[in-house]
């Protein structure tokens, strides 16, 4: 009975042997590392065959095999990133295109590159890969092939005291931030009522955050790098919180370069997986946050397997910074080109090309109308009341327009402006609609009580030349008529301030343009001219306005 | 509530350092707007070919709102402008600055050509009068100034608003604003009361060369 069964029972285990080999090998077929192997093995062997090398449609993979060397392109003036002193190379990008490197089996020869020429360079297939702090945008998904997964990601971050309480967007209102000129993210912060200091260069940044000068600083975490790497300032100050992601590729070119970029996909995916990408941050002291959530992604069962960087639960999407045309986009663009023809000006009309632009254009056209509109009207109610006030029997209403007067007076329009927004802040939740009326009663108190003044003195000339009682004040308020246009002119003037204080107008909806737009020159010449014309509107509405009331004096 | 001693220990010798900048400003503004300004006044009162474009740059700069002005330069001009050779690119404070000069050449113009008018006339007492109105606008560049918050410069209203900021009360920001009022109120107040005197000082003088004048000699 027992030598029957001895068949049986070792049949049933080679059976389960032979099935339990054959699942396992599978199930290391699906691995990375063996779908990395298998690429880099078929690349050796091609480029061990006779004059493979020296074939022009060679794959980049078997060339750099052939070369045993990389070229790289990393940048050389990127703190922790990219940087080149004293002939080394040294960062985050250069450690990790070196383990790249030892990975594929080749040396490595480094390029310098910019935000500039690394696509170009990528394109006249002058280096074979790039890894230079590059955001993967749907955009630039026509121009490189990027590696999947990702390899960084950066997002703008909100830096300032540690003792400021900033925890979320809600805390920003009213606060000075300063930022560079042209960053997709100022447009958040604008939108949430922070008042945005401008500034070239990141560079000042973080100088005028030590000064003072802002309360908070807004730049890529990336950028800030370097200065949470300094002790001193890590000591001082904090992250408040951070928006705005952008995922980092590295990329290979679209065409001759499919084995490499598959190559590179596996090796990433490993490199997260185990850790070598977060190892290498830790070594270059950058945040580690992406990579960290990334790492354990990828050494899930759901994601550690070959075919795991085509898998949308796996990988990052692009960000996407496709923007939508407007319906007359290529009639403007037809309209710039006629332009640098016919004059050799180069036009960028970029408020009018794509749709958001166009939508901001336009609304902040219309709020700065609006505002034009209620500082003249502010103007003229406050010059009546506060003139009326002068001129009252009761003194207490005459000392409250001397001492107001006096008081908004010795104050630069930019602070009234300042204070009426923060009071406007603490009585009301921040709006487009507080912040236009806080710029219209400041402006309209400040040039009001100005050209009020002007009328009771106009009244008090009246009066000592003996004129009759009965429609005194209309006459004063004739007789003053230059002095109210001129402050009537003076408001108007004021207006574009409204920004400053985040009220939605034309400035600061071009302001917001020329963050994700090119053209900052044409848009800033457009809008002086724009204002130009309203001014010289409402002079020469003044101006009517200013013969009108003549007349009537003269008839009086 | 806001301690005494970060007022004066802290906030008010840097709030003072803050408003010389509004000071140097105004001088560079009004340096240039003297010179350019005068040239637009000659050019004024000159032939109609020259009169003409001067009419019409004057209308124009009379026009230009300072804040805007600021920004086409700040945009308009490249950071690594090199002119023969020499990096022109402005610094905020010279950005401010410049905004200030289309004000202040269109105010000097017009003053000058009111002056220079007079002066014709035989009124030296009128065309006196643009001594005082160049120090006017000074006072009044000295206030405009505080526009160069907006870029980071560190003038008197930017120290205001960056106190203002670490402030968590209302009542203690209010302070900061009303010592803000308090100062640059001092200094305009006192700037037009020494305008004042400064006009009636060269009237006098003025009033008295002519009495000199007219004495019969001998």
């Amino acid at each position: 009975m027992a030598s029957r069964r001895f068949p049986f029972i070792g049949g049933l285990t080679a059976l389960l042997l032979l099935l339990w080999t054959a699942g396992g090998t599978a199930a290391a077929d699906q691995r990375p590392d063996a779908a990395l192997e298998t690429l880099l093995s078929d690349a050796r062997a091609e480029a061990a065959r006779p004059g493979a090398c020296a074939a022009p449609a060679a794959d980049s993979l078997v060339r750099i095999v052939c070369d045993g060397e990389i070229r790289l392109g990393v940048r050389h003036h990127y703190p922790l990133f990219g940087e080149m002193t004293g002939g080394e190379y040294s960062g985050y990008d250069v450690d990790v295109g070196r383990a790249i490197a030892a990975r594929l089996g080749v040396g490595v020869d480094y390029a310098r590159v910019n935000a500039a020429n690394r696509i170009p360079m990528l394109a006249e297939d002058r280096i074979d890969l790039i890894i230079a702090t590059m955001g993967h945008n749907t955009p630039r998904d026509g121009q490189v092939r990027f590696i999947r997964p990702h390899y960084y990601r950066s997002e703008t971050i909100l830096v300032g005291p540690r003792e400021l309480e900033v925890e979320d967007w809600s805390d920003i209102a009213g606060r000075s931030i300063c930022v560079t000129i042209g960053n997709g993210s100022n447009q958040n912060m604008v939108s949430q009522g922070a008042r945005l200091m401008l500034f070239d260069n990141a560079g000042a940044l973080p100088e005028r955050l030590q000064d003072g000068t802002c309360a908070l600083a807004a730049q890529d975490d990336s950028f800030f790098a370097y200065y949470f790497a300094q002790p001193a300032f890590a000591a001082r100050y904090d992250v408040k919180f951070g928006f705005a992601q952008v995922p980092w590729g590295m990329a290979v070119a679209r065409t001759g370069s499919q084995r490499l970029g598959d190559a590179l996909d596996l090796v990433s995916q490993i490199f997260h997986r185990d850790g070598v990408f977060l190892r290498l941050a830790q070594e270059n002291r950058i945040r580690t946050v992406f990579l960290e959530a990334q790492q354990a992604i990828w050494s899930s069962a759901a994601c550690n397997r070959a075919g795991g960087n085509d898998d949308p639960a796996c990988v990052l999407p692009a960000l996407d910074a496709a923007i939508e045309p407007t319906e007359f986009a290529a009639r403007v663009e037809a309209f710039e080109a006629w332009m640098k023809d016919r004059t050799g000006v180069a036009l960028s009309l970029a408020m009018l090309k794509t749709k958001p632009a166009w939508t901001l254009f336009w609304s902040g056209v219309v709020n700065s109308l609006m505002l034009v509109a209620g500082a003249l009207a502010a103007t003229m109610t406050f010059a009546l009341l506060i003139g009326a006030m002068f001129t009252a029997r009761a003194a207490p209403l005459r000392w409250a327009a001397r001492a107001l007067t006096m008081v908004l007076q010795s104050s630069p329009i930019v602070l009234t402006l300042v204070i009426m927004a923060t009071l406007a802040h603490a009585l009301f939740a921040y709006s487009t609609a507080v912040a236009l009326c806080a710029t219209i009663v400041a402006l309209g108190l400040a040039n009001g009580c100005n050209a009020g003044q002007a009328i009771s003195e106009a009244m008090r000339t009246l009066r000592a030349e003996g004129a009759a009682d009965g429609g005194l004040f209309q006459r004063a308020v004739a007789l003053s008529a230059t002095q109210i246009v001129s402050f009537l002119v003076n408001a108007t003037k004021g207006t574009p301030i409204a920004a400053f204080v985040g009220a939605p107008e034309l400035l600061s909806a071009l302001t917001d343009i020329t963050s994700f737009a090119s053209g900052r020159a044409t848009t800033y010449g457009l809008l002086l001219i724009f204002y130009i014309l309203v001014v010289m509107a409402v002079m020469w509405g003044c101006g009517r306005l200013r013969l009108w009331l003549e007349r009537r004096q003269a008839a009086a | 509530m806001i301690q005494l001693e970060t007022i004066m220990d802290e906030f008010l010798p840097r709030f003072l350092s803050g408003m010389t900048v509004n000071f140097e400003i105004a001088a560079i503004a009004l340096a240039v707007g003297l010179g350019l300004g005068l040239l637009l006044a000659l050019a004024r009162l000159g032939p109609g070919a020259v009169r003409a474009p001067a009419i019409l740059l004057l209308g124009v700069m009379r026009a230009a709102p300072t804040f805007v002005v600021m920004f086409f330069l700040l945009n308009a001009i490249p950071r690594e402008a090199v002119l023969f050779g020499v990096n022109v690119s402005p610094s905020g404070v010279m950005t401010v600055a410049l905004s200030l000069v289309p004000y202040s050449a269109a105010y000097i113009a017009d003053n000058g050509v009111e002056a220079l008018r007079r002066f014709r006339a035989g009124s030296r007492l009128g065309a006196l009068l643009f001594l005082p109105n160049v120090t006017r606008v000074f006072f009044v560049l000295v206030m405009s100034s505080s526009t160069g918050a907006a870029i980071g410069v560190h003038e008197g209203i930017a120290v205001i608003l960056q106190f203002a900021d670490r402030m968590p009360h209302l009542g203690d920001k209010l302070v900061l604003f009303g010592i803000g009022v308090l100062c640059f109120g001092a200094v305009l107040q006192g700037g037009f009361a020494l305008i004042n005197l400064l006009h009636r000082h060269l009237g006098r003088r003025v009033a008295a060369g002519l009495a000199a004048a007219q004495t019969p000699k001998g």
